[in-house]
């Protein structure tokens, strides 16, 4: 059966048609090289390079960036670009995330002529993957008071330092890395043959496999002068990249939870007990249209902060909400999705307990769910939370 | 050298088809695609072009709802996309006629379509336009490339292989093809969006629609299964046994 995604409101009817036609040849993509292959690249641990070529191919990474070879879509057609990577798998979306919007957009935005020359229209076709270095082990929601130093040494730079929770570290060409020189944070692009820097991978997680999640680890990191990013300072830098990668985020959820959703709809109307499907049991219809209700709300949220970044009308807040509140329904309806398929839920026959592992991670990396509830308060109410301090 | 490919959109293989009266209920269709065998000859025709070069023009005869499909055509590649529009046609020597006529006029001399469309699965409309053009045809065939000024056509025979040589005007028919249609990509897409469509009408192409030699009489859907007979126990074994080589004639 071809997947029919949940569009209860027609959202496709507000889609240009070059927005559909970039939606439907990820959607073809994701059914036909992730969908019968993720659960063999979560169990191995591995992100397949195959779809690293496939995703430049394709050409949409960095994909609402224009110029350099870049793709120049709409933010809307990059998050329906999520949305579908992310009903495949929340590592897929992953690496295009941070492709795009967390190593791309900074040298894009904030690099210099040579810098975006050098690296972008490599980048957009997948043949250098980036990642993006901010959170260390003790600085997360908190990346101000991170430790990583860089020095001016007159002819070069040396960094110091380590940093955590790097998606595609240890298999990126190069790193977006954030560090004090003489106390401000500036970007510093770092190239994974550079002396003094070491990418190992993190084993051990439950939840996104199928990506690569490493530590950069900086020892007098010796890098060329001219790999400063020259036009931003302060943390304003890595929050710029965040908010791109969030916007990305909150369609994404969309797209897991659609898949969820897509899966206990039809396990339900299988699946017999008491002599009837138990898609016909008050309780479990009651379940499907709380993840209809949720997932159509989140959709609209996506859709209209999408015009807003097209139109540039947003504000970081607006992000803020669309992130925190779609991972979370995300993650509601894939609980919810795992109790309706009853036992087969925790097998890997089914996408559920896969999404559900995975959106605990996307529940806390791009800032904490928390933290985006600090953000909301603080615009409310004109009173920082964060600190005590201040 | 001009490519022509030509193109049908259908109701997707996996939408749901339902009768109304007693015809298909076409607004009932939740997706539609273009028709497989005609996506290998696209694909077909892209190889062509990247070998040998030349413009492929992509027809089609139906409503408007087919410029999406010609507009994915362009995302992988094709130069120029006609709509005739069908004006309710549905004698297929009509289309056969708006077809060759739309060949004709596009200067091509050589042809590609499917072997059969995924909905009526006629099979007339390679055959006929080629006997329209005068050019020769080619059936059922998985793969084709050319050699000097005509073609080399591979097509799967009972007893094998069958390489059949054939110059210009030509047309093939696909079968199952070698190769899937490929994925468009962003930059294609892009392209897409700007491409015109020419829709043109009878009148444009100088054809003449007369009266119908055919008429479709209706539609039905395929009968209900009879439900499954179900056996219990050792004693129903002489039973089954009995319908299975009686019956279903398996054994």
């Amino acid at each position: 059966m071809a997947y029919e995604a949940l569009d209860f409101y027609d959202i496709d009817s507000l889609l240009t048609d070059e927005e559909r036609m970039v939606r439907d040849m990820v959607r073809d993509w994701v059914d036909e090289k992730i969908l019968p292959n993720i659960e063999k690249a979560c169990h191995d641990g591995v992100f397949p390079d195959e779809w690293r070529v496939d995703l430049g191919e394709m050409g949409i990474l960095g994909a609402p960036l224009e110029g350099y070879g870049c793709p120049g879509l709409s933010y809307i057609a990059y998050g329906l670009i999520c949305q579908e990577l992310e009903r495949g798998d929340s590592g897929v979306r992953s690496f295009a995330s941070v492709q795009g919007s967390l190593a791309m957009y900074p040298i894009w935005d904030f690099g210099s002529e040579e810098q975006k020359n050098h690296y972008l229209p490599k980048m957009t076709t997948g043949e250098w993957i980036g990642c993006f270095g901010l959170t260390e082990p003790d600085y997360g929601s908190n990346p101000g008071d991170m430790i990583t130093r860089a020095e001016d040494k007159g002819d070069y730079y040396l960094l110091n330092g380590a940093k955590m929770w790097i998606t595609n570290g240890t298999i990126a060409d190069l790193a977006v890395v954030w560090a004090k020189l003489d106390g401000v944070i500036r970007g510093f692009i770092v190239e994974k043959d550079d002396p003094g820097f070491t990418a190992p991978e993190m084993t051990g997680k439950h939840s996104l496999k199928a990506s690569v999640t490493s530590e950069l680890v900086f020892q007098d990191c010796k890098i060329p002068k001219d790999r400063m990013l020259p036009h931003v300072k302060g943390l304003k830098g890595p929050f710029s990249c965040l908010n791109n990668a969030r916007y990305g985020i909150s369609w994404g959820a969309v797209g897991a939870a659609q898949s969820c959703f897509s899966s206990a709809r039809e396990y339900a109307l299988s699946r017999i007990q008491f002599d009837h499907p138990i898609a016909s049991f008050q309780l479990v219809q009651n379940k499907l249209a709380w993840m209809l209700r949720e997932i159509t709300k989140a959709q609209l949220l996506a859709y209209h902060l999408g015009k807003k970044k097209d139109e540039g009308t947003w504000i970081p807040e607006h992000i803020s909400l669309a992130k925190m509140n779609n991972v979370d329904i995300a993650l509601d309806v894939a609980r919810m999705a795992r109790d309706i398929h009853g036992a087969n839920g925790i097998l890997d026959e089914y996408p559920v307990m896969r999404h559900m592992a995975n959106l605990e991670s996307v529940k806390t990396y791009e800032g904490t769910h928390d933290i985006h509830n600090l953000i909301l308060g603080r615009y409310i109410t004109g009173i920082q939370a964060f600190t005590r301090e201040s | 050298m001009g490519i022509a490919v030509l193109l049908k959109q259908v109701p997707d293989t996996t939408a749901k088809i339902s009768v109304s009266g007693d015809r298909v209920d076409e607004t009932a269709v939740s997706k539609w695609s273009m028709s497989p065998y005609d996506e290998y000859a696209l694909e077909a025709a892209l190889q062509l072009k990247e070998a040998g070069g030349g413009d492929i023009v992509a027809i089609t005869c139906g409503p408007i709802r087919a410029t999406k499909m010609l507009t994915d055509a362009a995302a992988v590649g094709v130069d120029n996309l006609i709509l005739i529009q069908d004006e309710g046609v549905t004698d297929s020597t009509h289309v056969q006629s708006l077809l060759a006529a739309a060949v004709k006029r596009s200067g091509s001399d050589v042809v590609l379509c499917g072997k059969q469309a995924a909905d009526t699965n006629g099979g007339s409309t390679g055959p006929g336009v080629s006997h329209l053009i005068g050019a020769a045809c080619v059936g059922m065939i998985s793969e084709v490339y050319a050699e000097g000024d005509g073609f080399i056509a591979l097509r799967a025979s009972p007893t094998g292989n069958e390489r059949v040589e054939v110059s210009r005007p030509c047309l093939f028919t696909f079968d199952k093809g070698a190769t899937e249609l490929r994925r468009p990509n962003v930059r294609g897409i892009m392209m897409a969006k700007k491409k015109q469509i020419e829709t043109v009408t009878s009148d444009d192409l100088g054809v003449a629609i007369g009266t119908s030699s055919v008429s479709l009489q209706s539609h039905s859907p395929p009968p209900v299964k009879p439900p499954g007979q179900k056996f219990e126990g050792a004693d129903s074994v002489p039973v089954v046994v009995a319908k299975l080589r009686d019956e279903a004639n398996v054994i």
